[in-house]
């Protein structure tokens, strides 16, 4: 088992925001979450990545629990992920900004940092490789000096997931990575995940762009009020009355 | 003297001075609800307000010695005008980092300290109280009659402001301001005559505690470091931003301080009261009466 | 990504060493070498809250105290014990260091005007701790005889000397500032300033970080305490109050917050500007206060960000705060 989401409630005050939901990510595949706005897709992502505590319910990753540990732990484990409304590091260039997700393999203490920098300047020295590799691979590295903030907002978005790869994760959680892009960035954004799904990265996508979706993942999971309406195939997904009817009269379709 | 009574004589100790912490805690609160800013020139403007009032009363102005209601009257409006005239150089602070906000009002607050120093002497003076000087003895507790007036009169204008903060269009107006410029704005409403007024009461409010209180502490040009400093701290006590809050924690900085000061030592009084909020933010990082805010990811 | 220096920085950077070696024998008198110490210290002081303010995002305002409790550490040490400026200045580095920790434990529940408060009023209670430490702190009163110090022999006893001892450790100071900044640590730094959730999604142990900036901040504090204490031979608890810490942010915010360079620019200015201010007697402190508003209003980024504008020099804008994303 890869990623496991046990009987997950979360509630803010009378807010029940997730409902006993469960759901397996298989290893190397791409796993789309999808409902429609409100439904608790991100709410899932945020306590994934440690920043709420569950109400109720565990979360195991590769058979240890997750669940209860801080957020810079859990992207230790393996999970990362990028958020919706882009939050890069506006002071810094994308190359900083990826070499802080690479910080937490630092091995260099503060004592060799005052007394040894050597030791220090090597191990950027290999950060700095590898972070230029992931730039490459995400076709930004012309940006490289750039201030993340001052680039397209289609390369921010690609910034923001070049910078979650920084932290090495096994597996990418990827929130509306479509969102506010055309139709050529999101053609690139799906050759893109399809480069980090060969590199061995396992991919838990939310996304309210149903193309893509739907041509990339190979199990989709439905959200409604909170709770799990529906999971299979693309097709299994399309073809289910109730995932129409949670969508119908609303602002998404199908 | 039995146990109990000394206790409440220092309640009631305690209490007045809370009144004053209260009033000053009411401005940076008034002003931070209406612009966000967090004015650290707000014990200035109290020691400012202090003198407004008390020079006209105490014969420093060409000898006259006004009765002192009405030098109380002018020490509030002339304060209220000068927190009109500092909204209007603040404007530009609200938009930027609470750093600068700090840094800006404190630059103010120096000017103030060293103006009214310029004027006034760097030297204090002591102010005889209107009332008598002999303690009002009941029940065996000796109180000062400036006491009693100092709590009833604070007690009165926190009432005032709830009053006009909930019943009066002005003050509905202040409220829908405080809670969104934009919208406020689309209503018709002007957000900075708004913040204006809220920067006019805060300061009057400052200028009343400082008369109130003046001949009980004692009056010099950096009589407001010290009463600024509790002042925020308990308007963060009782939640920023929060009117019924700036009193409870004006209350409650007071009567600790009063009473780690008769029980346990005075010189440890101010680190007591600071202890104690730091034990309620860590407690409740919004305060006692503040609202609790999830974080927005 | 390295900076090469060109002919024209290299000789500038020469006459600037020349000039900081010479200084103390072209000085007018005494007095004036005698300024430029206390000046190297406000740096120290001013390096470390810029660590953690300008680049990490913590408020400490508690450095004035922080810096008594550097001085007193040596103090007591030296006159009580009898312990050499040598020994006194690691000491006061590590002792401040631990009391920062603890100053820095509530940034981990609060944060911004709040964070303000709270470390005020520890540093208020530091100083209350050092007004009543009874015959250790000696009250009111301060301690007084506090030697100076003797390097192999060679008594470093006029400002004149003294002046050497401040400038190595400004240099050294400002270096492993620099060498704090440029890896890891730097960028966690700034990546919380910049965006607190977003650092700990990166696998950034924000905690740990946080509490780190406090340490480095009283670290530095610390080790101007030393100095001080034993430049200025009695220390007394006023000195290091709640103004205190003001004057360093002060000077900190005209010179540059989130530069390096800023804390030297404004460390050296503001100390000398408010000398020359002396003429106008009264009116100094007026103007002191206006000049402050005035740099908070019409140049946030400090002296530093106004020459990078006047001059158009755009290349080191990346070291500058993005005013827009710390709020």
């Amino acid at each position: 088992m890869f990623l496991e989401i046990e009987h997950l409630t979360m509630r803010f005050g009378g807010l029940v925001a997730v409902n006993d939901f469960s759901v397996n990510v298989q290893k190397g595949k791409i796993h789309g979450l999808i409902g429609p706005n409100g439904s608790g897709k991100t709410t899932i992502f945020n306590v994934l990545s440690g920043y709420y505590k569950p109400t109720a319910g565990r979360i195991f990753f590769e058979g240890k629990r997750i669940s209860g540990l801080a957020a810079y732990q859990i992207t230790a484990r393996g999970l990362a992920r990028t958020f919706q409304n882009l939050r890069l590091f506006s002071s810094m260039t994308v190359l900083d900004n990826l070499l802080v997700g690479m910080g937490h393999h630092g091995r260099t203490s503060i004592w060799q940092t005052l007394f040894y920098p050597v030791a220090v300047r090597r191990e950027e020295k290999e950060f700095l490789d590898k972070a230029m590799n992931l730039l490459d691979l995400l076709e930004i590295a012309d940006y490289a000096g750039d201030l993340a903030t001052s680039l397209p907002y289609g390369h921010q978005r690609r910034v923001e997931i070049a910078r979650a790869l920084a932290t090495e994760p096994k597996i990418l959680l990827l929130d509306e990575p479509a969102a506010g892009l055309n139709e050529i960035e999101t053609k690139k954004l799906r050759e893109i995940l399809g480069k980090i799904l060969d590199s061995g990265v396992t991919i838990f996508l939310v996304e309210h762009d149903m193309k893509l979706v739907m041509e990339t993942c190979e199990t989709i999971t439905v959200l409604d009020y909170g709770k799990k309406i529906a999971e299979g195939s693309a097709s299994a997904v399309r073809n289910n009355p109730i995932v129409v009817e949670a969508y119908l009269g609303r602002e998404d379709v199908l | 003297m039995p146990v109990t009574s000394i206790f409440i004589q220092t309640l009631i100790g305690g209490i007045g001075i809370g009144s004053l912490y209260a009033l000053v805690a009411l401005g940076y609160s008034l002003v931070y609800r209406s612009m966000g800013l967090v004015n650290f020139a707000n014990g200035d403007i109290y020691m400012a307000g202090t003198y407004f009032g008390i020079i006209w009363y105490n014969g420093m102005v060409r000898g006259l010695h006004l009765p002192y209601p009405v030098a109380f009257v002018i020490g509030v409006l002339l304060n209220a005008v000068l927190g009109i005239i500092i909204e209007r150089i603040f404007r530009p602070l609200q938009k930027l980092d609470m750093m600068f906000m700090l840094l800006g009002t404190i630059g103010l607050g120096y000017v103030l300290d060293n103006v009214f120093t310029i004027i006034f002497g760097a030297t204090g003076f002591a102010v005889n109280s209107p009332l008598p000087d002999t303690p009002i003895i009941l029940f065996g507790i000796r109180v000062l009659p400036q006491m009693l007036l100092l709590i009833s009169v604070s007690a009165l204008l926190m009432v005032g402001l709830q009053v006009f903060l909930a019943k009066t269009k002005t003050g509905k107006a202040m409220r829908a301001s405080a809670m969104d410029h934009d919208v406020a704005g689309a209503m018709g409403i002007s957000v900075n005559r708004m913040n204006a007024i809220a920067f006019a009461i805060g300061s009057g409010l400052g200028a009343a505690a400082g008369i109130l209180a003046a001949p009980i502490v004692y009056v010099s040009p950096t009589m407001g470091a010290a009463v600024g400093l509790k002042g925020f701290a308990a308007a963060i006590l009782g939640g920023l931003g929060s009117i019924p809050g700036a009193i409870v924690g004006g209350l409650v900085f007071g009567v600790l301080e009063a009473v780690s000061a008769g029980f346990i030592s005075s010189n440890w009084t101010q680190a007591i009261a600071f202890v104690v909020l730091l034990v309620v933010l860590m407690i409740r990082p919004s305060g006692i009466v503040g609202e609790i805010t999830v974080e927005k990811v | 990504m390295k900076k090469k220096m060109n002919i024209t920085q290299g000789v500038l950077l020469g006459v600037a060493a020349c000039a900081l070696l010479v200084f103390p024998f072209v000085a007018q008198n005494s007095y004036e070498v005698h300024i430029i110490n206390q000046a190297g210290i406000y740096i120290l002081i001013s390096i470390g809250l810029n660590l953690a303010m300008g680049y990490a995002g913590q408020f400490n305002l508690a450095v004035g105290p922080l810096w008594g409790v550097g001085a007193y550490t040596a103090a007591i040490l030296n006159t009580k014990f009898g312990f050499p400026f040598w020994v006194n200045l690691p000491a006061a580095i590590i002792l401040t260091g631990l009391i920062g920790a603890f100053v820095g434990l509530p940034s981990l529940k609060v944060r911004s005007h709040y964070l303000a408060i709270v470390t005020i009023g520890l540093g208020v209670a530091i100083n209350i701790a050092l007004l009543n430490g009874g015959s250790l702190t000696q009250g009111a009163m301060g301690i007084p005889h506090i030697q100076m110090p003797d390097f192999f022999g060679y008594p470093i006893n006029s400002d004149q000397r003294y002046y050497y001892l401040i400038l190595v450790m400004v240099i050294l100071g400002f270096f492993i500032a620099r060498q704090i900044l440029a890896g890891r640590i730097g960028r966690s730094f700034r990546a919380i300033r910049d965006d607190y959730m977003a650092a700990k999604a990166m696998g950034v142990n924000t905690a740990y970080y946080q509490v780190l900036a406090f340490v480095v901040s009283a670290a530095y504090a610390g080790a101007a305490g030393a100095l001080f204490a034993h430049l200025n031979t009695y220390i007394s608890p006023d000195i290091f109050d709640f103004p205190a810490t003001l004057f360093v942010l002060t000077l900190t915010m005209v010179g540059g917050m989130g530069s390096l360079v800023g804390s030297l620019v404004g460390g050296v200015a503001l100390p000398i500007l408010q000398e020359y201010l002396r003429v106008i007697q009264n009116w100094q402190l007026v103007a002191y206060g206006v000049a402050i508003m005035v740099v908070v209003i019409f140049m946030p980024g400090g002296v530093i960000e106004l020459t990078r504008r006047l001059s158009g020099w755009r290349k080191n804008r990346l070291a500058l705060v993005d005013r827009d994303a710390s709020g």
